[in-house]
């Protein structure tokens, strides 16, 4: 499985909010992406855009509920349709089951399409060590394979990296000459990758979803690339995450329509590629062998809490991301695993690890927008929410609170439980705060769990008099007078 | 051995997949979706009703195709007949220059006269088939090299401005993707309204060819594109970056 950091979410977040480039990056970037959303669904108005995604959140959870019957049909119809479907418990099974196709076939090389579940499965590594070369083929994935980063954002991967930072990474990787010239740097992607595409053995692409009925995976894509993974070499493989089930062939059309709008902005991507099966004997070209892996990863977490199932409805638009506030400072790398902002602050922590995720829950102020713009209609906060109690409130594999922070909260339960208590805490902290308060302000509180909280804020001293003393005073003035 | 292996555990997993949604048994039937309960008959119906208003609004449909493939970045040219259809990807041809064109062999292609317009133009002609080449990677090869591609299509979605490409013998998969630039022929009477229209017809299509359904289909529906490097939207990546869309009728 790829490296989970997201035990260093604080401290990549504050970096990542201190780089004035990135942070320019990022603001530029992410309003393009929310003006083009609400340009693409304005067509249809509120109501009837709500309708749809009502519809479609509906249709996910049917399939969620009966997922071992649609799994059961997938594999019965791609069968038919001469291919195989693999099903992988872990990341492990899923890349030994690519590495024995890949064996048994002595493939060098693949060419892949954009992938996240294969980013989960940490493909890349896992063949480079069987001694056969990965080549991402998706311009952004391309370039944060040469830099041998993760991505950043769920469509659009490098988004972090200039033009300037490409031209580099070319110059270093590809020997071509420095150039600012976007147009140029695509063609330069383009020459590379096609002496890929026409050696490659293997063709691995992920699938944005996956029809029961027809057994057909549906890849949503614009740059060809897609194409090239699933015409050229002599095999496809396909990874998908359980989820990405839609029951009927008929139920696309909807999900077309929601995915390009919430993700790019737009009514539709260039090319939409169906594939159920090998070439046929007679077509022209294509692959000669089809495999889907279905890969669990800890889906089957999710989907045992009636509340954590709804997270599988997700269809990777990156919605939530771009309208997160939080996501908007923090961006991409922060989050530590594959997937990033809202979305990833709910399914990470139950696909890896509660307790080293324990900061993810947080990194959101509940604001809600995640939720508004989710085309299935996932309530992100109150996940979020629930992540939260369970770690305050959870067993031992999921409480991450301090029992010191466990002590203080319970004393500050009982202390604003009743008013004379009050009274007396307040009393005994305007008393304290001399020895900390200069001018009115506290800057620095000397004590467990706050000092961290006044490192980089201000903390108002308590007024020589509360409210109630002063409205008891003023009363009192007036009914004398 | 894989194919071993996946059998086994295929059970097992499913059976997890189970408990974890709550259920400790395989549900005896179907589970009651309607999308996937109309049978043959019934699915005939609703596409013999979608022809017949499709063909009502036939015209209105066409404009919407020609306005949205036009935002969309196609090159729209509507002409009258064969013999202009010819001519217009002639001039194409020459207009960015080309040297060899590969072309599908689709219906389409033996009314409209494509080699002779392109030879006018002194521009070769290929058929991209694999009968035609000792081994897939020439086929490859002239696909890489070509400067142009033309092929028929099977339908055309107004709503979204998609050809609906579907490969077979005599319609190889790179002769829309590999060159630069690429020309779809699409006739009035394949396009239809909208995306619920097509897979309704799709649904059709397969319960009609169970196990000899199609297994590869792909919508184009503009120019290859990305937006990867700081957000500026470029054309013509892996795919085309220059598409026509020669609708005649």
């Amino acid at each position: 499985m790829a490296e989970v950091k997201t035990a260093k979410f604080k401290k990549a977040s504050s970096q990542a909010v201190s780089d004035p480039k990135l942070q320019n990056t990022l603001e530029h970037v992410m309003g393009h992406f929310i003006e083009a959303r609400a340009g693409a669904i304005e067509e249809f108005g509120d109501e009837s855009w709500d309708q749809m995604r009502e519809r479609a959140s509906s249709i996910k959870k049917h399939a969620l509920e009966n997922l071992d019957y649609y799994l059961d049909l997938i594999d019965r119809t791609i069968q038919k349709n001469g291919g195989h479907v693999h099903f992988a418990k872990d990341t492990q099974e899923a890349n030994r089951i690519v590495l024995d196709i890949a064996k048994k076939a002595e493939a060098k090389r693949v060419i892949k399409s954009k992938s996240m579940v294969s980013e989960e499965m940490g493909l890349n590594k896992a063949l480079e060590k069987a001694g056969i070369e990965p080549v991402e083929t998706d311009l952004g994935e391309y370039i944060i394979q040469l830099a041998d980063e993760p991505p950043f954002h769920i469509i659009a991967p490098a988004m972090h990296k200039t033009k300037q930072e490409v031209s580099e990474l070319f110059q270093d990787w590809l020997r071509t000459a420095p150039t600012q010239d976007i147009k140029q740097l695509c063609i330069i992607a383009r020459d590379a990758l096609r002496e890929k595409f026409s050696t490659a053995d293997i063709g691995v692409s992920g699938a944005n979803f996956v029809v029961a009925e027809t057994g057909t995976v549906v890849l949503v894509t614009n740059e060809g690339n897609g194409r090239m993974t699933t015409s050229t070499p002599k095999i496809h493989i396909a990874v998908s995450g359980i989820e990405k089930v839609l029951p009927a062939i008929e139920d696309v059309g909807l999900f077309l329509r929601l995915l390009p709008r919430s993700a790019t902005g737009q009514r539709i991507t260039s090319y939409n590629t169906f594939v159920s099966g090998p070439k046929f004997s007679t077509d022209e070209d294509g692959p000669e062998e089809f495999h889907l892996i279905m890969v669990d990863n800890g889906r089957l977490n999710l989907m045992r809490d009636p509340e954590f199932r709804e997270a599988l409805k997700c269809i990777r638009c990156g919605a939530c991301l771009n309208t997160c506030p939080i996501y908007r400072k923090v961006g991409g790398h922060s989050y530590g695993w594959v997937y990033p902002g809202p979305i990833g602050a709910v399914i990470t922590p139950v696909l890896t690890n509660i307790k080293q995720s324990k900061d993810l829950p947080y990194a959101s102020t509940l604001c809600g927008a995640c939720r508004d713009v989710c085309p299935v209609k996932i309530d992100i906060p109150k996940l979020l929410l629930k992540l939260r109690h369970m770690a305050v409130e959870g067993d031992s594999s999921q409480r991450s609170v301090s029992w010191i922070e466990r002590l203080m909260i319970g004393q500050w339960r009982k202390t604003v439980s009743t008013r004379s208590s009050i009274e007396r805490a307040t009393n005994l902290a305007r008393f304290l705060q001399v020895v900390v308060t200069k001018k009115g302000i506290i800057r620095n509180l000397p004590l467990p769990l706050i000092s961290g909280w006044t490192k980089s804020r201000d903390f108002p001293a308590l007024a020589p008099k509360s409210f109630a003393q002063l409205w008891q005073e003023k009363f009192s003035e007036e009914t004398d007078g | 051995m894989v194919e071993k292996e996946t059998k086994t555990d295929k059970s097992d997993f499913l059976q997890l997949v189970r408990e974890a949604i709550g259920r400790k048994t395989p549900l005896l039937y179907a589970p009651d979706y309607p999308p996937l309960k109309s049978n043959y008959t019934r699915q005939q119906e609703k596409v013999r009703t979608i022809t017949a208003k499709n063909l009502a609004r036939k015209s209105k449909i066409l404009d919407q195709l020609i306005e949205n493939a036009s935002f969309a970045g196609w090159n729209v040219h509507r002409v009258s007949d064969h013999e202009s259809a010819a001519e217009k990807i002639g001039e194409i041809a020459a207009s960015v220059k080309a040297k060899l064109a590969v072309r599908t062999t689709e219906t389409i292609l033996k009314s409209v006269n494509v080699d002779g317009a392109l030879r006018s133009k002194k521009v070769t002609p290929v058929v991209l088939a694999s009968g035609r080449y000792r081994s897939k990677s020439d086929l490859k090869e002239v696909a890489f090299k070509a400067d142009l591609g033309i092929s028929g299509v099977s339908f055309a979605i107004a709503e979204t401005a998609s050809c609906v490409l579907i490969p077979r013998k005599g319609v190889a998969r790179l002769t829309s993707l590999a060159p630069p630039v690429f020309v779809a022929i699409v006739q009035a009477d394949q396009v239809l309204e909208n995306l619920d229209d097509y897979f309704a017809m799709v649904r059709l299509q397969f319960q009609k060819t169970r196990g000899r359904y199609p297994n590869y289909t792909n919508f184009v529906s503009g120019p290859s594109r990305t937006a990867d490097i700081e957000q500026t939207l470029t054309i013509g990546v892996h795919g085309p970056g220059i598409v026509h869309m020669v609708l005649v009728g």
